[in-house]
This record gives structure tokens, sequence and C-alpha cells, in this order.
């Protein structure tokens, strides 16, 4: 009896484990209607967008579609354009040409959909770890901060709440950055680089958080990204800019959480890698938007 | 840290040595006026200096002399410093205003304020609004300028960080440019207290009818080098109480801010 009991609890866990949501395989798994809560992200389409300053173009033409819910890296060597994509997506810098559809709207009418995390966590040092978190948020005292603690439990500090965040590791404070985005419930989530400056393992760590997140909340989420085995490991679809230009959309069908030693990933990982690095280096001209800083310093006075 | 340090490892040896030579030399002091080596006319003994404060004391004189300065002081202050933080905020704020004032501000910045007392006595005579202006005046450019200093080195990368997260406004300036800014207010706050006292000391002494200046050049008339010293003495401790004050406020206020932070 107990043994027959057994075996079926074992095929009862089975087909629970094919029920369970399952990461894209193809493309179209992707779509809103593949029984995954994708209900809540958001499409973005990109038409002829282009950014120059003064004489330099550093984005020319892209056309993108991006679908409800789906992961995408961009990988490109460093002053390729691939920030300055996140940030005129962020709309913190106006495109030059081309237009910026979310969900079929522009841009400018849609900016509470989406939020950014940065290459430095940008938390406020003056205020908490939970007061950043709530920073922006509508509503009661008292709601903000269970908004904001519930947020901090997602990433796992909520018994860092009520700690400065210079108090916090470079790791922490880059979780405090991701529940101060994902308390928002935003529709698309841009990253831009968010854990270039952590170390490995820290890294492996905030790729399993970032991804059981999007897996939960179901958001649109586009990765920028130095690390092509990170893209790899986290994206549906990773996209190569190269002069400003897609060179390459390549869908990631491996099973969901990867596994970073099986042979389709690095095939793949070494596919992309070659196809970067075909590519010759940028020369210093090209540097990345950075090294304006001492002008932007000014820029917010308006 | 380095003295704390020190106090630790020598013990009450450590704690007692700093004051060793101040005693000796108020006991020099203590000796020669009164075995009549140093004239009370050049200095009081250090006795006698207490005396006078217990008699101005008890009498009562002492306090309404220190609320008559005390008051101008704080008056000066809140006029002064209120009129710098407005205008060290809006030029900091808005480029227009910035292009308007800070020219302005900059050339009269370099008039120094004492040199306009012959007119200020014009205008005012000795009566209270001639110290409230010079003080006011004293303290305005040390707080507008760290005020306009502090908003513009605001971390631009926090305030695009507050824009992107939906702050404008109101919002965007109580949340990340006035805390930004907090810790450059604060030094201005230092450096005008201060020069609050400078003026003040100069105002009173020039042209008063109460304040401990006016207690000091009264008892000149009269040859009171105790009363003198005393007042000397006062402007001392109420300069060291403001800067006190200054600095428990920077601890409350910054304690966000490692440098602060257990100081």
């Amino acid at each position: 009896m107990g043994f027959i009991n057994l075996k079926e609890l074992a095929e009862l866990g089975e087909q629970v484990a094919l029920g369970q949501p399952v990461p894209p395989a193809e493309p179209s798994r992707t779509a809103p209607d593949s029984g995954r809560p994708r209900d809540s992200g958001v499409p973005i389409a990109l038409r002829g967008l282009g950014k120059a300053y003064g004489a330099r173009t550093v984005l020319s033409s892209i056309d993108l579609d991006v679908a409800a819910g789906e992961f995408v890296a961009i990988v490109g060597r460093s002053g390729c354009g691939k920030s300055t994509l996140l940030r005129l997506l962020a709309g913190l810098e106006a495109p030059s040409q081309g237009s910026i559809a979310l969900d079929g709207q522009a841009l400018r009418d849609t900016h509470d959909e989406l939020r950014l995390m940065f290459q430095d966590a940008r938390l406020l040092p003056w205020k908490s770890v939970a007061d950043n978190v709530a920073l922006g948020l509508p509503g009661s005292a008292r709601e903000r901060r269970e908004a904001a603690l519930a947020a901090l439990a997602d990433v796992g500090l909520a018994d860092r709440a009520d700690e400065w965040p210079a108090r916090l590791s470079g790791g922490q404070r880059q979780r405090v950055a991701l529940a101060r985005a994902l308390v928002h419930k935003p529709r698309l989530l841009l990253l831009d680089e968010p854990l270039g400056a952590l170390d490995a393992l820290t890294r492996i760590e905030m790729h399993a958080l970032i991804e059981r997140l999007w897996r939960e909340q179901g958001f649109t989420a586009l990765l920028v990204t130095h690390d092509v085995a990170e893209a790899i490991a986290l994206a549906d679809r990773v996209l190569l800019i190269e002069d400003g230009s897609t060179a390459l959309d390549l869908r990631i069908a491996l099973e969901r959480p990867r596994d970073r030693t099986s042979a389709g990933f690095t095939a793949l990982e070494d596919r992309v890698l070659r196809r970067v690095l075909r590519h010759p280096p940028l020369e210093e001209a090209h540097a990345p938007a950075a090294a304006a800083a001492p002008f932007i310093q000014w820029r917010w006075a308006a | 840290m380095a003295h704390s340090n020190d106090t630790s490892r020598t013990g009450w040896q450590g704690r007692i040595g700093p004051w060793l030579v101040p005693a000796a030399i108020l006991a020099g002091w203590q000796i020669a006026a009164q075995t009549g080596w140093l004239s009370t006319r050049i200095l009081p003994a250090p006795s006698a200096v207490l005396a006078a404060l217990w008699e101005l004391a008890s009498s009562g004189e002492l306090l309404t002399h220190l609320q008559a300065s005390f008051a101008r002081a704080a008056i000066g202050f809140a006029i002064g410093g209120g009129i710098g933080f407005f205008f060290g905020l809006i030029n900091g704020c808005w480029r227009v205003a910035e292009n308007l004032f800070d020219t302005t501000l900059q050339m009269v910045r370099n008039v120094p304020h004492l040199a306009l007392i012959p007119l200020v006595i014009l205008w005012f005579g000795i009566d209270e609004g001639g110290k409230l202006f010079l003080v006011a005046l004293g303290v305005f450019f040390p707080v507008y300028l760290n005020t306009f200093h502090g908003i513009r080195s605001v971390d631009a990368a926090l305030v695009e960080m507050g824009r992107s997260y939906g702050l404008s406004g109101w919002a965007l300036f109580r949340h990340v440019i006035l805390p930004g800014a907090l810790p450059n207010i604060l030094v201005g706050v230092r450096y005008s207290l201060g020069f609050m006292w400078l003026t003040l000391i100069v105002a009173e002494t020039i042209a008063a009818s109460s304040g401990i200046g006016y207690m000091a050049m009264n008892a000149r008339e009269f040859l009171q080098t105790d009363v003198v010293v005393l007042a000397i003495l006062l402007y001392a401790v109420l300069g060291k109480l403001a800067d006190v004050a200054a600095r428990l406020l920077e601890r409350r206020l910054l304690r966000w801010n490692n440098a602060y932070a257990g100081a």
C-alpha cells in the first residue's frame, strides 16, 4: 500500500514538474499566452531609432520588437551604444530620430511603467534602506513602508531595512536597488550593467535572484551587459550591437535554470564571443557617455 | 582621533597634561598681579576678573547685557542667514536666477562689511537697526556661497535617479537636492557664526547702549580692566557655544554620513 502511494506521489511530482512554468525553449513560448503570468509585461517597438551627439552618431536606425514579458540581453563592446539605447528607453535622453513605443504608446506617456537599474546602485545615502526603496511610492507612510519591506523581503534584505546604505556591501546595495525598482511593479525593467562591479559569486546569486523575480512578476526585461555568459544565462534573446546598429539577434532556447557547464551553454557562449571578437575594438574616440560626466554635473540646473 | 588615543593610553596623566600649561599661566598671572609686578591697569588678576563676574552677575547687569547681545546675534543671523539661504537656493536651482543675481552679489561681497560702519551710523544712528544690518550682512555671504555651491555639487547621478523614479519639483528638492547640499550648507552656517560674533563685537564697541561690547567700552572709560577682560572672555565663551551648537546640528543632520558618524 505504502509502495503504491509512493509511486503515485512520484508520478504526481513528475506531472507537477511538467505543468510548472517552463522556460521558453523557443520564441513562441515567451508570448503572454504561454500559460505563464506574463500579462504584466509590456511589448516594446523601436522604429528607426537613432542618437547622435553633435557629429558623432552613437546609434543609427535601430528596429527592434520585444514581446511582452521577454528577457532580452544587449551585449557589445564598450562604447558601442548599448547603454545609450537603454537611456533612450528610460527617457533619460531624447532620440535624435525614430520612435520608441511601449504597448503601442509613445514613451513619454508610459514613464511610470518602466524602471531603470543603474550601473551603480545610486541609493540616497541620507535615507535608510527602507526609505530608499519607498522613494517615489504613492500612498500613506505606512503603506509605503509595508510595500518597501515586502520588496526587501523579496531580495532577502528585510532585516537590513533600517540601516544606512553605507553599511551594506556592493551586492547588497544592488539588491536594494533591485527592490527599489520592483516595488513600483514596473512592466518594463531596464538593467544597465547592474552587476558589472560585483564579484563573480555575488553575480551568480544576483542572476538567480533576477531570474526568479522576473518569472514571478512577468515584467519585460532589458539587460545591457558586457558579460556574454551573463547574457546567455538570463536572456530569451541576445542582441549584439556594433557600430550603433544590431549585428546579431540570437534566440536562446536553453532550459531554465540554465546550467553554465552544459555543452549547449558553452557552445552558445563561444559563438557569441567569437562574433563579438570578430569586430575590431573601438578606438578611444568612441569612449562611453560617462566621459561627458563633468557636463552632466551641471545639466540639471535648468 | 590621535588625541583620544593618547589619553586612553596614558590614563589620568594624559588627561591632566594638556591643562598644566594653562594652569601655570593663570597661576603666574595671579602671582604677578598680586605682587604688583603687573599693573592692574594693564591686566587685572584672574581673581579680580572672577570677582567682577560675580558682582555683575549678582546685580543682574550681566544678564541684561548678555540678553541684548544674544538677541542681536540671533536676529541678525536669522535675517542674513535666511536671505543668504534663499538666494543660494534660487541661484543654485535656476540658471535664470543665477544669471540675474550672482554677479551683483559677488561684487557686493568684495566690500568688507565693516567698512560700511560710518555709513551705517549715519543711516541708523546707534539704534538696533544698524547692528542687525551689519550682523546680517556679515552672515549673509558664507551662507549664500556654501548653499549655492552645495546645491550645484549635488551628485548629478542621484538627481537623475530621482527623476527617473518619478520625483520632480518639491519632492525632488526635499528628498535629493536639499539633503545632498546639506553638508555644504552647514559648513556655511559654521563660518557665518564666526562672522556673526566678530561683527557684533565691532558693532557693539562702536555704537551701543547695551550689550557685552557696550559693557566693555563703558568699563574702559572707568579703567575697569577686570570688566574689560571679562567681556573678552564672554565673547570667547559665546563663540564657543555657537560652534558647539553647529557641531551638534551637523551630527544630528548628517548622521548618515560616515565622516560624522560617532565623531
